[in-house]
Protein backbone atom coordinates (compact mmCIF):
# COMPACT_ATOMS: atom_id res chain seq x y z
CA UNK A 1 0.00 0.00 0.00
CA UNK A 2 1.14 3.81 -0.43
CA UNK A 3 2.12 5.36 3.23
CA UNK A 4 1.67 8.79 2.89
CA UNK A 5 3.57 9.59 6.18
CA UNK A 6 6.48 8.00 5.20
CA UNK A 7 6.65 9.36 1.22
CA UNK A 8 6.60 12.33 3.25
CA UNK A 9 9.39 12.10 5.15
CA UNK A 10 11.72 10.21 2.35
CA UNK A 11 10.84 12.92 -0.10
CA UNK A 12 11.22 15.68 2.18
CA UNK A 13 14.85 14.26 3.18
CA UNK A 14 15.97 13.66 -0.38
CA UNK A 15 14.89 16.78 -1.61
CA UNK A 16 16.80 18.44 1.41
CA UNK A 17 20.04 17.04 -0.05
CA UNK A 18 19.00 17.44 -4.14
CA UNK A 19 18.33 20.93 -3.93
CA UNK A 20 21.72 22.92 -2.55
CA UNK A 21 20.54 26.31 -3.25
CA UNK A 22 17.04 28.18 -4.23
CA UNK A 23 14.16 26.21 -6.33
CA UNK A 24 11.34 27.72 -7.85
CA UNK A 25 8.05 25.36 -8.20
CA UNK A 26 5.36 26.49 -10.80
CA UNK A 27 2.34 26.89 -8.71
CA UNK A 28 -1.05 26.39 -10.28
CA UNK A 29 -3.06 26.39 -6.96
CA UNK A 30 -4.15 22.40 -7.83
CA UNK A 31 -3.42 19.44 -5.75
CA UNK A 32 -0.41 18.12 -7.10
CA UNK A 33 1.46 21.66 -6.87
CA UNK A 34 0.64 22.95 -3.47
CA UNK A 35 1.81 19.20 -2.29
CA UNK A 36 4.85 20.11 -4.21
CA UNK A 37 5.36 23.06 -3.09
CA UNK A 38 4.40 21.92 0.89
CA UNK A 39 7.35 19.74 0.50
CA UNK A 40 9.85 21.39 -0.95
CA UNK A 41 9.33 24.39 1.70
CA UNK A 42 9.68 21.34 4.45
CA UNK A 43 13.09 20.84 2.53
CA UNK A 44 14.76 23.97 1.68
CA UNK A 45 12.53 26.57 4.15
CA UNK A 46 12.55 30.06 2.11
CA UNK A 47 14.90 29.08 -0.58
CA UNK A 48 12.04 27.94 -2.61
CA UNK A 49 10.12 30.76 -4.38
CA UNK A 50 6.54 29.95 -5.74
CA UNK A 51 5.69 31.50 -8.96
CA UNK A 52 1.59 31.66 -10.38
CA UNK A 53 1.33 32.40 -13.77
CA UNK A 54 -2.10 33.81 -14.98
CA UNK A 55 -2.25 32.59 -18.57
CA UNK A 56 -5.38 34.05 -19.14
CA UNK A 57 -7.43 30.79 -19.16
CA UNK A 58 -7.78 30.17 -15.59
CA UNK A 59 -11.12 29.71 -14.34
CA UNK A 60 -13.18 32.33 -12.70
CA UNK A 61 -11.71 34.35 -9.77
CA UNK A 62 -8.82 31.63 -9.53
CA UNK A 63 -5.78 33.73 -9.99
CA UNK A 64 -6.79 36.11 -7.44
CA UNK A 65 -7.55 32.65 -4.95
CA UNK A 66 -4.36 31.09 -5.69
CA UNK A 67 -2.52 34.53 -4.86
CA UNK A 68 -4.07 34.18 -1.05
CA UNK A 69 -3.13 30.53 -0.81
CA UNK A 70 0.30 30.98 -1.66
CA UNK A 71 0.06 34.11 1.41
CA UNK A 72 -1.84 31.52 3.68
CA UNK A 73 1.18 28.99 3.26
CA UNK A 74 3.29 31.39 3.43
CA UNK A 75 5.47 30.84 0.46
CA UNK A 76 7.92 33.44 -1.06
CA UNK A 77 5.57 34.02 -4.17
CA UNK A 78 5.61 35.70 -7.61
CA UNK A 79 2.63 36.43 -9.23
CA UNK A 80 3.20 37.17 -13.04
CA UNK A 81 -0.03 38.06 -15.49
CA UNK A 82 0.93 37.23 -19.01
CA UNK A 83 -2.45 36.78 -20.30
CA UNK A 84 -2.28 39.10 -23.28
CA UNK A 85 0.63 37.17 -23.75
CA UNK A 86 -0.58 34.04 -23.90
CA UNK A 87 -4.00 35.14 -25.86
CA UNK A 88 -1.26 36.65 -28.60
CA UNK A 89 0.63 33.37 -28.72
CA UNK A 90 -2.28 30.91 -29.18
CA UNK A 91 -3.91 33.28 -32.19
CA UNK A 92 -4.96 31.08 -34.59
CA UNK A 93 -3.96 28.24 -33.14
CA UNK A 94 -6.55 25.22 -33.61
CA UNK A 95 -4.64 22.51 -33.26
CA UNK A 96 -4.28 20.72 -29.74
CA UNK A 97 -1.29 19.83 -29.35
CA UNK A 98 -0.04 22.83 -30.96
CA UNK A 99 -1.85 24.79 -27.98
CA UNK A 100 -0.33 22.68 -25.68
CA UNK A 101 3.31 23.05 -26.57
CA UNK A 102 3.05 26.65 -27.03
CA UNK A 103 1.45 26.74 -23.31
CA UNK A 104 4.36 24.56 -22.03
CA UNK A 105 7.03 26.59 -24.04
CA UNK A 106 5.47 29.84 -22.56
CA UNK A 107 5.48 28.41 -18.78
CA UNK A 108 9.30 27.51 -18.80
CA UNK A 109 10.00 30.91 -20.83
CA UNK A 110 8.39 33.03 -17.85
CA UNK A 111 10.06 30.86 -15.01
CA UNK A 112 13.29 31.57 -16.32
CA UNK A 113 13.06 34.85 -16.25
CA UNK A 114 12.13 34.76 -12.87
CA UNK A 115 15.09 32.04 -12.27
CA UNK A 116 17.60 34.19 -13.94
CA UNK A 117 16.70 37.64 -11.25
CA UNK A 118 16.26 35.13 -8.58
CA UNK A 119 19.90 33.46 -9.56
CA UNK A 120 17.81 30.04 -9.58
CA UNK A 121 19.03 26.93 -10.88
CA UNK A 122 16.09 24.49 -10.02
CA UNK A 123 12.57 24.02 -10.90
CA UNK A 124 10.20 22.03 -9.21
CA UNK A 125 7.05 20.90 -10.84
CA UNK A 126 3.95 18.84 -9.57
CA UNK A 127 4.21 16.16 -12.33
CA UNK A 128 2.48 13.07 -11.93
CA UNK A 129 2.69 9.00 -12.92
CA UNK A 130 -0.45 10.33 -15.85
CA UNK A 131 1.09 13.70 -16.98
CA UNK A 132 4.36 11.31 -18.49
CA UNK A 133 2.34 8.20 -19.12
CA UNK A 134 0.30 10.11 -21.86
CA UNK A 135 3.12 12.79 -22.77
CA UNK A 136 4.75 9.21 -24.67
CA UNK A 137 8.00 9.02 -25.67
CA UNK A 138 10.45 5.82 -26.31
CA UNK A 139 7.70 2.46 -27.14
CA UNK A 140 4.89 4.70 -25.21
CA UNK A 141 2.54 6.70 -28.13
CA UNK A 142 1.71 10.01 -27.16
CA UNK A 143 -2.18 10.73 -25.96
CA UNK A 144 -1.29 14.62 -25.45
CA UNK A 145 1.54 16.39 -24.45
CA UNK A 146 1.15 17.11 -21.15
CA UNK A 147 2.56 21.03 -20.84
CA UNK A 148 4.90 19.99 -17.98
CA UNK A 149 6.43 17.15 -19.31
CA UNK A 150 5.83 16.75 -23.52
CA UNK A 151 4.85 20.46 -23.83
CA UNK A 152 8.56 21.25 -22.11
CA UNK A 153 11.14 23.05 -24.87
CA UNK A 154 13.93 21.03 -25.82
CA UNK A 155 16.82 23.72 -24.36
CA UNK A 156 15.77 24.64 -21.08
CA UNK A 157 18.24 26.66 -18.29
CA UNK A 158 16.67 24.72 -15.41
CA UNK A 159 17.29 21.32 -13.66
CA UNK A 160 14.29 19.46 -12.99
CA UNK A 161 12.95 18.17 -9.84
CA UNK A 162 9.53 16.11 -9.94
CA UNK A 163 9.27 14.37 -6.63
CA UNK A 164 5.25 13.40 -7.34
CA UNK A 165 6.63 11.37 -11.15
CA UNK A 166 5.58 8.34 -9.51
CA UNK A 167 2.23 9.14 -7.85
CA UNK A 168 -1.46 8.92 -9.01
CA UNK A 169 -3.88 12.18 -8.17
CA UNK A 170 -5.30 9.26 -5.01
CA UNK A 171 -1.81 9.32 -3.52
CA UNK A 172 -1.37 13.02 -4.01
CA UNK A 173 -4.75 13.43 -1.96
CA UNK A 174 -3.24 11.42 0.78
CA UNK A 175 -0.26 13.27 0.99
CA UNK A 176 -2.21 16.37 0.82
CA UNK A 177 -4.56 14.91 3.72
CA UNK A 178 -1.69 14.36 5.71
CA UNK A 179 0.18 17.57 5.36
CA UNK A 180 -3.46 19.06 6.24
CA UNK A 181 -3.77 20.89 3.46
CA UNK A 182 -7.19 22.52 2.77
CA UNK A 183 -6.43 21.90 -0.98
CA UNK A 184 -6.42 18.00 -0.93
CA UNK A 185 -10.25 17.59 -2.22
CA UNK A 186 -9.86 20.05 -5.25
CA UNK A 187 -10.73 18.76 -8.34
CA UNK A 188 -8.01 18.06 -10.80
CA UNK A 189 -7.62 21.56 -13.59
CA UNK A 190 -4.99 21.29 -16.70
CA UNK A 191 -2.25 23.07 -16.65
CA UNK A 192 -3.28 24.91 -20.64
CA UNK A 193 -6.41 25.68 -18.72
CA UNK A 194 -9.53 26.55 -20.55
CA UNK A 195 -7.18 26.44 -23.67
CA UNK A 196 -8.11 23.20 -23.76
CA UNK A 197 -11.80 23.57 -22.82
CA UNK A 198 -12.34 25.26 -26.37
CA UNK A 199 -12.19 23.15 -29.56
CA UNK A 200 -10.41 25.37 -31.96
CA UNK A 201 -8.88 29.06 -31.46
CA UNK A 202 -8.86 30.15 -27.92
CA UNK A 203 -9.54 33.43 -28.34
CA UNK A 204 -10.45 36.41 -25.74
CA UNK A 205 -14.16 36.42 -26.67
CA UNK A 206 -14.46 32.42 -26.58
CA UNK A 207 -12.39 31.93 -23.18
CA UNK A 208 -14.72 34.66 -21.34
CA UNK A 209 -17.70 32.00 -22.49
CA UNK A 210 -16.37 29.01 -21.42
CA UNK A 211 -15.02 30.35 -18.44
CA UNK A 212 -18.77 31.18 -17.14
CA UNK A 213 -19.84 27.82 -18.26
CA UNK A 214 -17.43 26.20 -16.21
CA UNK A 215 -18.54 28.52 -13.24
CA UNK A 216 -22.22 27.45 -13.75
CA UNK A 217 -21.51 23.93 -14.53
CA UNK A 218 -19.45 23.56 -10.97
CA UNK A 219 -21.75 25.84 -8.95
CA UNK A 220 -24.79 23.72 -9.88
CA UNK A 221 -23.05 20.44 -9.47
CA UNK A 222 -21.79 21.63 -5.96
CA UNK A 223 -25.06 22.93 -4.63
CA UNK A 224 -26.80 19.64 -5.56
CA UNK A 225 -23.79 17.02 -4.14
CA UNK A 226 -24.15 19.44 -0.76
CA UNK A 227 -27.73 18.93 -0.90
CA UNK A 228 -27.41 15.36 -1.12
CA UNK A 229 -29.22 15.03 -4.86
CA UNK A 230 -25.69 13.40 -6.36
CA UNK A 231 -22.19 12.60 -5.36
CA UNK A 232 -19.35 15.08 -6.35
CA UNK A 233 -17.67 13.96 -9.32
CA UNK A 234 -14.30 13.48 -9.84
CA UNK A 235 -14.08 16.35 -11.81
CA UNK A 236 -17.06 18.45 -13.83
CA UNK A 237 -16.79 21.42 -16.39
CA UNK A 238 -18.10 22.79 -19.16
CA UNK A 239 -16.79 22.36 -23.23
CA UNK A 240 -16.86 24.82 -25.50
CA UNK A 241 -18.10 24.06 -29.13
CA UNK A 242 -17.80 26.38 -31.40
CA UNK A 243 -20.91 24.46 -33.92
CA UNK A 244 -23.14 26.93 -34.25
CA UNK A 245 -26.87 25.69 -34.46
CA UNK A 246 -30.08 27.17 -34.75
CA UNK A 247 -32.25 27.88 -31.15
CA UNK A 248 -35.74 30.33 -30.64
CA UNK A 249 -35.02 33.17 -28.43
CA UNK A 250 -38.27 35.37 -27.70
CA UNK A 251 -39.61 34.40 -31.13
CA UNK A 252 -36.80 35.22 -33.01
CA UNK A 253 -34.07 32.92 -34.57
CA UNK A 254 -30.84 32.28 -32.77
CA UNK A 255 -27.82 31.03 -34.40
CA UNK A 256 -25.33 29.97 -31.56
CA UNK A 257 -22.68 28.20 -29.82
CA UNK A 258 -22.83 24.87 -28.23
CA UNK A 259 -21.76 24.03 -24.83
CA UNK A 260 -20.90 20.34 -23.31
CA UNK A 261 -21.45 19.51 -19.82
CA UNK A 262 -18.38 17.15 -18.88
CA UNK A 263 -18.19 15.00 -15.32
CA UNK A 264 -16.57 11.93 -14.66
CA UNK A 265 -16.04 9.60 -12.06
CA UNK A 266 -12.02 8.45 -11.70
CA UNK A 267 -9.78 7.14 -8.83
CA UNK A 268 -6.37 7.77 -10.85
CA UNK A 269 -7.61 9.15 -14.18
CA UNK A 270 -6.59 6.14 -16.27
CA UNK A 271 -9.69 5.07 -16.59
CA UNK A 272 -13.28 7.00 -16.39
CA UNK A 273 -16.53 6.18 -16.03
CA UNK A 274 -19.31 9.29 -17.23
CA UNK A 275 -20.82 10.45 -14.16
CA UNK A 276 -24.97 10.22 -14.01
CA UNK A 277 -25.82 13.80 -13.20
CA UNK A 278 -29.65 13.74 -12.25
CA UNK A 279 -31.65 15.30 -15.14
CA UNK A 280 -33.04 18.13 -12.83
CA UNK A 281 -29.16 19.26 -12.20
CA UNK A 282 -28.77 19.37 -16.08
CA UNK A 283 -31.86 20.90 -16.44
CA UNK A 284 -30.53 24.11 -13.95
CA UNK A 285 -27.30 23.79 -15.50
CA UNK A 286 -29.29 24.06 -19.06
CA UNK A 287 -31.09 26.88 -18.42
CA UNK A 288 -28.68 28.61 -16.68
CA UNK A 289 -26.02 28.54 -19.41
CA UNK A 290 -27.91 29.58 -22.24
CA UNK A 291 -29.72 32.56 -20.35
CA UNK A 292 -26.74 33.74 -18.90
CA UNK A 293 -24.63 33.52 -22.50
CA UNK A 294 -27.78 34.71 -24.29
CA UNK A 295 -27.31 35.38 -28.04
CA UNK A 296 -23.68 33.17 -27.60
CA UNK A 297 -25.13 29.69 -26.63
CA UNK A 298 -28.05 28.40 -27.50
CA UNK A 299 -27.49 24.67 -27.38
CA UNK A 300 -26.50 22.38 -24.38
CA UNK A 301 -25.47 18.44 -25.06
CA UNK A 302 -24.27 15.97 -22.17
CA UNK A 303 -20.81 14.38 -22.71
CA UNK A 304 -21.09 10.28 -22.02
CA UNK A 305 -18.19 8.59 -23.14
CA UNK A 306 -15.93 6.64 -20.91
CA UNK A 307 -11.92 6.91 -20.98
CA UNK A 308 -11.06 4.85 -22.68
CA UNK A 309 -12.27 5.43 -25.55
CA UNK A 310 -12.56 9.54 -24.45
CA UNK A 311 -10.11 10.95 -22.76
CA UNK A 312 -11.31 13.38 -19.67
CA UNK A 313 -10.55 16.47 -21.31
CA UNK A 314 -11.56 17.16 -24.99
CA UNK A 315 -8.03 18.17 -26.35
CA UNK B 1 16.24 -4.45 1.60
CA UNK B 2 13.24 -6.53 0.72
CA UNK B 3 11.56 -8.36 3.14
CA UNK B 4 12.71 -11.99 3.47
CA UNK B 5 10.23 -13.96 1.76
CA UNK B 6 8.83 -11.22 -0.43
CA UNK B 7 7.88 -11.96 -3.68
CA UNK B 8 9.21 -9.83 -6.69
CA UNK B 9 7.22 -10.01 -10.00
CA UNK B 10 8.62 -7.67 -12.21
CA UNK B 11 6.79 -5.86 -15.14
CA UNK B 12 8.06 -5.87 -18.33
CA UNK B 13 7.23 -2.45 -20.45
CA UNK B 14 5.98 -2.83 -23.80
CA UNK B 15 4.89 1.02 -23.76
CA UNK B 16 1.14 0.45 -22.46
CA UNK B 17 -0.63 3.29 -21.06
CA UNK B 18 -1.48 1.55 -17.79
CA UNK B 19 2.26 -0.05 -17.65
CA UNK B 20 2.74 1.99 -14.29
CA UNK B 21 -0.92 0.83 -12.80
CA UNK B 22 0.46 -2.61 -13.11
CA UNK B 23 3.59 -1.79 -11.03
CA UNK B 24 0.87 -0.13 -8.68
CA UNK B 25 -1.08 -2.72 -8.04
CA UNK B 26 1.44 -5.17 -7.62
CA UNK B 27 3.14 -2.27 -4.80
CA UNK B 28 -0.15 -1.91 -3.46
CA UNK B 29 -0.05 -5.72 -3.05
CA UNK B 30 2.83 -5.85 -1.05
CA UNK B 31 4.73 -7.20 -3.95
CA UNK B 32 8.40 -6.39 -4.85
CA UNK B 33 8.50 -4.97 -7.68
CA UNK B 34 9.83 -2.63 -10.80
CA UNK B 35 9.17 -1.91 -14.67
CA UNK B 36 12.11 -3.53 -16.69
CA UNK B 37 12.26 -2.49 -20.30
CA UNK B 38 11.41 -4.85 -22.62
CA UNK B 39 14.93 -5.34 -24.06
CA UNK B 40 15.66 -7.03 -21.02
CA UNK B 41 17.89 -10.35 -21.07
CA UNK B 42 16.20 -13.49 -19.51
CA UNK B 43 20.15 -14.20 -17.85
CA UNK B 44 19.35 -10.46 -15.95
CA UNK B 45 16.10 -11.86 -14.75
CA UNK B 46 17.71 -15.08 -13.05
CA UNK B 47 20.36 -12.85 -11.28
CA UNK B 48 17.11 -10.79 -9.84
CA UNK B 49 15.26 -13.93 -8.05
CA UNK B 50 12.36 -12.84 -9.91
CA UNK B 51 9.41 -15.05 -8.85
CA UNK B 52 6.80 -14.20 -11.57
CA UNK B 53 6.78 -11.79 -14.49
CA UNK B 54 3.91 -9.51 -16.31
CA UNK B 55 4.21 -9.04 -19.99
CA UNK B 56 2.61 -4.91 -20.28
CA UNK B 57 0.49 -3.90 -23.23
CA UNK B 58 1.82 -1.99 -26.02
CA UNK B 59 1.41 1.15 -28.35
CA UNK B 60 -1.45 0.44 -30.71
CA UNK B 61 -0.57 -2.63 -33.38
CA UNK B 62 2.66 -3.91 -31.71
CA UNK B 63 0.86 -7.09 -30.64
CA UNK B 64 -0.30 -7.61 -34.16
CA UNK B 65 3.56 -7.94 -35.88
CA UNK B 66 6.18 -6.15 -33.66
CA UNK B 67 8.67 -8.42 -31.72
CA UNK B 68 8.13 -6.92 -28.70
CA UNK B 69 11.73 -6.42 -27.67
CA UNK B 70 13.12 -9.53 -26.23
CA UNK B 71 9.73 -10.66 -24.79
CA UNK B 72 10.27 -13.96 -27.04
CA UNK B 73 13.45 -14.89 -25.09
CA UNK B 74 11.84 -14.72 -21.69
CA UNK B 75 8.61 -17.10 -23.33
CA UNK B 76 11.16 -19.64 -24.25
CA UNK B 77 13.32 -19.98 -21.39
CA UNK B 78 11.12 -18.75 -18.28
CA UNK B 79 9.68 -21.24 -16.59
CA UNK B 80 8.07 -18.50 -13.66
CA UNK B 81 4.87 -17.69 -13.93
CA UNK B 82 4.21 -15.16 -16.85
CA UNK B 83 0.58 -13.05 -17.02
CA UNK B 84 0.09 -11.56 -20.78
CA UNK B 85 -1.70 -8.36 -20.87
CA UNK B 86 -3.32 -6.99 -23.98
CA UNK B 87 -0.37 -6.70 -26.35
CA UNK B 88 1.25 -9.21 -24.23
CA UNK B 89 -1.10 -11.36 -24.21
CA UNK B 90 -1.17 -11.24 -28.07
CA UNK B 91 2.29 -11.34 -28.39
CA UNK B 92 2.09 -14.83 -26.34
CA UNK B 93 -0.07 -16.17 -28.43
CA UNK B 94 1.73 -15.84 -31.83
CA UNK B 95 5.02 -17.05 -29.74
CA UNK B 96 3.16 -20.60 -29.02
CA UNK B 97 1.71 -20.50 -33.24
CA UNK B 98 -1.42 -18.47 -32.84
CA UNK B 99 -2.99 -15.66 -34.91
CA UNK B 100 -3.80 -12.24 -34.20
CA UNK B 101 -5.51 -9.91 -36.16
CA UNK B 102 -7.15 -6.39 -36.17
CA UNK B 103 -10.47 -7.16 -34.17
CA UNK B 104 -13.95 -7.18 -36.57
CA UNK B 105 -15.38 -5.00 -33.13
CA UNK B 106 -12.77 -3.65 -31.51
CA UNK B 107 -13.44 -2.75 -27.49
CA UNK B 108 -12.53 0.50 -25.63
CA UNK B 109 -14.05 0.89 -21.74
CA UNK B 110 -16.29 -1.15 -20.16
CA UNK B 111 -17.30 -4.70 -21.45
CA UNK B 112 -18.59 -7.62 -19.93
CA UNK B 113 -16.48 -11.28 -19.35
CA UNK B 114 -17.82 -14.53 -19.30
CA UNK B 115 -15.54 -17.60 -17.60
CA UNK B 116 -15.62 -20.43 -19.71
CA UNK B 117 -14.40 -22.59 -17.21
CA UNK B 118 -12.65 -23.03 -13.48
CA UNK B 119 -8.88 -21.81 -13.51
CA UNK B 120 -6.84 -20.52 -10.21
CA UNK B 121 -6.25 -17.13 -12.32
CA UNK B 122 -10.26 -15.69 -12.09
CA UNK B 123 -10.35 -17.83 -8.50
CA UNK B 124 -13.02 -15.21 -6.66
CA UNK B 125 -14.39 -13.96 -9.63
CA UNK B 126 -17.75 -14.54 -10.64
CA UNK B 127 -18.80 -16.36 -13.63
CA UNK B 128 -19.57 -12.77 -15.34
CA UNK B 129 -18.13 -9.91 -14.35
CA UNK B 130 -17.36 -5.93 -15.82
CA UNK B 131 -13.49 -5.56 -17.03
CA UNK B 132 -12.04 -2.68 -19.08
CA UNK B 133 -10.76 -2.74 -22.47
CA UNK B 134 -9.05 -0.91 -24.46
CA UNK B 135 -7.74 -2.80 -27.83
CA UNK B 136 -7.46 -2.84 -31.74
CA UNK B 137 -6.67 -6.49 -32.11
CA UNK B 138 -7.40 -9.85 -30.56
CA UNK B 139 -6.47 -13.79 -30.83
CA UNK B 140 -8.41 -14.56 -33.82
CA UNK B 141 -6.69 -18.53 -33.59
CA UNK B 142 -5.51 -19.77 -30.41
CA UNK B 143 -2.15 -21.53 -29.99
CA UNK B 144 -2.83 -25.82 -29.69
CA UNK B 145 -0.78 -25.60 -26.89
CA UNK B 146 -3.43 -23.08 -25.33
CA UNK B 147 -6.40 -23.17 -23.66
CA UNK B 148 -9.57 -20.32 -23.98
CA UNK B 149 -10.47 -19.52 -20.24
CA UNK B 150 -13.03 -16.22 -21.28
CA UNK B 151 -14.84 -14.72 -23.52
CA UNK B 152 -16.74 -11.69 -24.32
CA UNK B 153 -19.71 -10.84 -26.79
CA UNK B 154 -17.29 -9.31 -29.10
CA UNK B 155 -14.03 -11.17 -28.44
CA UNK B 156 -13.35 -14.86 -28.16
CA UNK B 157 -10.70 -15.03 -26.30
CA UNK B 158 -10.30 -12.56 -23.75
CA UNK B 159 -8.37 -15.00 -21.43
CA UNK B 160 -6.08 -18.00 -22.38
CA UNK B 161 -3.47 -19.92 -20.55
CA UNK B 162 -0.69 -22.75 -21.39
CA UNK B 163 -1.63 -26.04 -20.97
CA UNK B 164 1.70 -27.32 -19.93
CA UNK B 165 3.54 -23.77 -18.32
CA UNK B 166 2.40 -21.37 -15.80
CA UNK B 167 1.79 -18.49 -18.78
CA UNK B 168 -1.40 -16.53 -18.69
CA UNK B 169 -2.70 -14.09 -21.43
CA UNK B 170 -5.84 -11.46 -20.95
CA UNK B 171 -7.06 -9.54 -23.33
CA UNK B 172 -8.82 -6.95 -20.89
CA UNK B 173 -6.93 -4.56 -18.04
CA UNK B 174 -6.50 -6.38 -14.84
CA UNK B 175 -4.70 -3.19 -13.91
CA UNK B 176 -7.12 -0.64 -13.98
CA UNK B 177 -9.27 1.04 -11.32
CA UNK B 178 -12.39 0.35 -13.48
CA UNK B 179 -12.02 -3.64 -13.88
CA UNK B 180 -14.33 -4.81 -11.54
CA UNK B 181 -12.24 -7.94 -9.43
CA UNK B 182 -8.83 -6.90 -11.04
CA UNK B 183 -7.40 -6.66 -7.77
CA UNK B 184 -8.28 -10.35 -6.99
CA UNK B 185 -7.29 -11.67 -10.46
CA UNK B 186 -3.23 -10.12 -9.00
CA UNK B 187 -3.59 -11.46 -5.85
CA UNK B 188 -4.47 -15.14 -8.10
CA UNK B 189 -1.86 -14.40 -10.06
CA UNK B 190 0.44 -13.38 -7.40
CA UNK B 191 -0.21 -16.85 -5.62
CA UNK B 192 0.84 -18.90 -8.71
CA UNK B 193 3.72 -16.91 -8.10
CA UNK B 194 5.10 -18.59 -4.97
CA UNK B 195 3.96 -21.52 -5.35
Amino acid sequence: MFHAEKFIEKTASSLSEDITRKALIAFSGGVDSTVCAALVNKAIGDRLIAVHVNTGYMRKNESELVVQMMKELSLNYRYVDASQEYYAALKGVEDPERKRKIIGEKFIRIFEQVAREEHIDCLVQGTIAPDWIESGGGLRDTIKSHHNVGGLPQEMELRLVEPLRDLYKDEVRKVARALQLTVAERQPFPGPGLAIRIIGEATEERTRLVREACAIVEQEIERASQKGVMQLPWQYFAVLIPIKTVGVHGDKRAYGNTIAIRAVQSVDAMTCHYSTIPHEVLDAISTKITNTLKEKVNRIVYDVTNKPPGTVEWE
Amino acid sequence: MGIIGMVRIFVVDNGGQWTHREWRTLRDLEVETKIVPNTIRFQELQHEDVHGLVLSGGAPRIGLDGTLGNCAELLEKADIPILGICAGHQFIARFFGGDVAPSAIPEFGQVEVTILEDDVIFEGVPKKSVVWESHNDEVIRLPQECTRVAESENCLVQAMRHKKKPFYGLQFHPEVEHTQYGEQIFKNFISLCTE
